[in-house]
């Protein structure tokens, strides 16, 4: 390999360790006081939903005391319009209004296969959430990456893969995309949609994601990649490590912390002690910013910016979604633990219901007519695929053998974007007789 | 060339990343600085700051990034400072990258290296020998030389292996002992043992540090002519089954050695496949030499205690041998 000469794009794709410690990308102000920082999130949300949960106790009918949530607040509090998108335009808004419907009807779907008994194990939901995993999964590029959480089965639908794909993972098909090794969203694809898969502990796509991002730096591409993770997941200590990660090596991560209200059966009340989750960007020191998680122009316009700042080198952003999951945490749990009026107040944001009345109403960019036979067509494509996906057969007992590693001739590994150029000093290998640690 | 263990693995790793730009080392403290030990001393200035990454402290983030490079097809190598320190990394290295391949077919191909190994008074957190949690993980290959001519053979077929591959390197061995290493290119082939000595009375089957720790036996035993065979596994998983068998058919008796604790340590499935493999072929019990079932202490008399000795393989071997 030939050394070459520190060049541009040495430069523009940045490396580690020039860089100087800037605080949070939104920091700015000197205050008069120079012992004082003050620190900005920009918040793009039209309303801020001022809910709080507590435990509380209550009599039940026998006479027993049981503890039980209670919710504070505003609960009559009018709903917000759709703030229009910087970016998108009608045809993309009517897209990701599509991707968004085919997300419900196929999960729809999923509980129809479920209560057919078709269904292995349990049914995860993202209802409430379509938003947050379609326009952002959205605003991503060919070329970058994603890895979803257990709630963004629509950002798979948005990267290309059918619900098909989902249905059989779900049944445990033998055709289903891991060959019913594992279900739900629960494959990836490093071929074509640049899709890492997820494992079910939270936090540890963060640092994976960080390190693709590396990978493709270290190739002469800045790339986004994008994974999302709960107000429940963002508690685990992998994922401090992974987000602080990529914050020192600038790598273009673009985390959404979905804010869903309920991590389980466990309110963010619990989770964490922060007004908003955004804040603790600032701890990061990269840049954090909140949207409404049901507002599907909102979602896009922060991850938009986000994906673009990765494209520039800029490093990471935590963008915090606010919204609530609106089932349980899998089909078996009817979350009897929501307080009944959180539901009511959060059905009325519904992300679906509402985008469609901008679309339909507010924008006129669909008529009454075209939306339904929207709907329809959507509805049509999800019969088509779970059609599909109910025919085909399930594995055969053998083929839970083999795989386990990558044999020779199984996969060609080759750099995804280009063989990364080197520059290589001009010492050679010396042996060294420096102090260790333990002799 | 005669090279000691540490600038065996050295060399593996710095003729690797001039051989093929995908390779790139990652860790704490391997930079500037150069590795708690050394092992990436001068790496820094040969290949830039770009391909020798100094890393925060966090294991979970270092597995994590590797294993997300690997996926873009870089070949990461990533250092522990010590490998009782890759228990921080747990989760990622046992349900994310031991996993991928079987579950949705993408190969990872990244090595994660580092010192392991008692003998140097290191204490409870700086002595252990941790293999055992990742053998019993299907999906990644465990890897422990014990001569400088294996650990840079082996370092390098780590490193050109589509696998994840977890190196141990002994930090006892690391400056302890030389050995001839060719100048010209060379691997060694994971999941094949070699014999150390060749010998027809009795069997030990053991790794890394142990195998010196044998061969030392060996001379001693000699002299009342007990003649040893010695079998050096150098990779723990996959294990070489059908050297393990060879030796015991060999010799019909068997020993099995190891620094790590005895209970569920790598002596019991061994054992376990000389009774599949050559049950017949036996004529005495299988010997475990083993650390203790204990963390491993600090104090010197202890530790010395702890740890299997020469001593207790002495007495072992003609115990087994009056059988």
């Amino acid at each position: 390999m030939a050394t070459s000469k520190k060049t541009k794009s040495d430069a523009k794709h940045g490396s580690n360790g020039h860089r100087w410690r800037n605080g949070s990308a939104q920091t700015s102000k000197p205050v008069a006081n120079s012992d004082l920082r003050s620190y900005s999130i920009p918040d793009y949300r039209l309303e801020h939903p001022d809910l709080t949960v507590r435990q509380a106790i209550e009599k039940g009918k026998d006479g027993a005391e049981h503890v039980r949530y209670e919710v504070e607040g505003n609960l009559n509090a009018p709903v917000p319009p759709i703030r229009d998108s910087k970016y998108l335009d009608k045809k993309q808004c009517i897209e990701i209004y599509r991707y968004m419907l085919l997300n419900r009807k196929m999960e729809i779907g999923l509980e129809n296969l479920y209560k057919q008994g078709k269904v292995v194990g349990g049914v995860y939901f993202g209802l409430g959430q379509e938003a947050c995993s379609c326009a952002s999964a959205y605003a991503l590029d060919k070329d970058d990456w994603f890895a979803p959480m257990i709630r963004n089965q629509g950002a798979l639908l948005v990267r290309g893969f059918g619900a098909s794909d989902m249905m059989m993972q779900y049944m445990a098909k033998a055709d289903s995309p891991t060959k019913g090794r594992d279900g739900t969203s629960h494959f990836g694809d490093i071929e074509k949609r640049n899709m890492v898969s997820p494992i079910s502990m939270l936090g540890d796509l963060i640092p994976v994601l960080s390190g693709v991002a590396l990978g493709a730096r270290l190739q002469g591409r800045n790339i986004a990649a994008l994974t999302w993770i709960g107000d429940g997941g963002q508690s685990t200590g992998v994922t401090y490590e992974g987000i602080n990660f990529a914050a020192v090596q600038n790598l273009g991560l673009v985390l959404f912390v979905e804010s869903n209200l309920w991590a389980y059966s466990t309110p963010s009340e619990m989770q964490y002690r922060v007004k908003d989750l955004a804040e603790r960007a600032i701890g990061y020191g990269i840049p954090g910013v909140i949207v409404d998680g049901t507002d599907a122009c909102q979602v896009y316009d922060a991850a938009r910016d986000a994906v673009e700042r990765a494209h520039r080198g800029e490093g990471p952003t935590l963008i915090e979604a606010k919204m609530m999951r609106m089932k349980g945490h899998a089909i078996h749990d009817a979350a009897a633990y929501v307080p009944k009026p959180m539901f009511e107040f959060w059905k009325k944001r519904d992300p679906i219901a509402r985008f469609e009345n901008y679309l339909v109403k507010e924008k006129k960019w669909l008529t009454p007519k075209e939306n339904a036979e929207l709907i329809s067509d959507v509805e049509r494509v999800i019969e088509e695929e779970r059609e599909i996906a109910v025919n085909f057969p399930m594995p055969t007992p053998e083929s839970a053998e083999g795989g386990v590693f990558c044999e020779d001739g199984c996969h060609e590994i080759k750099p995804k974007y280009s063989i990364p150029k080197v520059k290589k000093g001009t010492g050679g290998f010396k042996q060294t007789e420096a102090a260790v640690h333990l002799k | 060339m005669q090279l000691t263990y540490l600038e065996a693995i050295r060399q593996g790793i710095w003729e690797e990343m001039d051989r093929d730009p995908t390779v790139f080392c990652l860790g704490e403290d391997i930079g500037i600085y150069g590795g708690a030990f050394k092992v990436t001393d001068g790496f820094i200035d040969r290949f830039g700051p770009e391909r020798v990454i100094d890393t925060p402290i966090a294991e979970s983030a270092i597995v994590g990034a590797a294993f997300g490079a690997s996926l873009t097809g870089m070949r990461p190598v990533a250092e522990f400072q010590f490998m009782d320190f890759i228990g921080c990394a747990f989760n990622q290295i046992s349900n994310m990258v031991a996993k991928t391949h079987y579950l949705w077919g993408a190969p990872a191909p990244l090595v994660l290296r580092g010192p392991s190994g008692g003998y140097v008074h290191g204490g409870p957190f700086h002595s252990q020998n941790p293999e055992m949690w990742f053998v019993h993980n299907p999906g990644l290959k465990v890897i422990c030389p014990a001569t400088p001519y294996d650990a840079k053979g082996l370092i390098k077929a780590a490193i050109r292996d589509n696998n994840p591959c977890i190196f141990f390197e002994h930090k006892y061995l690391y400056r302890r002992i030389k050995g001839e290493v060719p100048t010209e290119d060379y691997v060694v082939p994971i999941g094949k043992a070699r014999l150390a000595r060749e010998g027809r009375d009795l069997s030990i089957i053991t790794y890394a540090a142990m195998v010196h720790t044998a061969l030392e036996a060996a001379e001693i035993l000699n002299k009342d002519g007990i003649d040893l065979d010695i079998l050096d596994l150098r990779t723990v998983s996959p294990l070489d089954r059908e050297a393990i068998a060879q030796t015991v058919k060999k010799t019909n008796k068997v020993i099995i050695l190891h620094e790590h604790s005895r209970t569920g340590g790598l002596a019991g499935e061994i054992a376990a496949i000389i009774n599949e493999e050559a049950f017949d072929d036996l004529d005495g019990p299988i010997v475990r030499i083993a650390g203790l079932d204990s963390a491993i202490p600090f104090s010197p008399p202890q530790e010395e205690h702890y740890l299997p000795q020469v001593s207790d393989v002495v007495r072992e071997v003609r115990r087994l041998k009056a059988y």
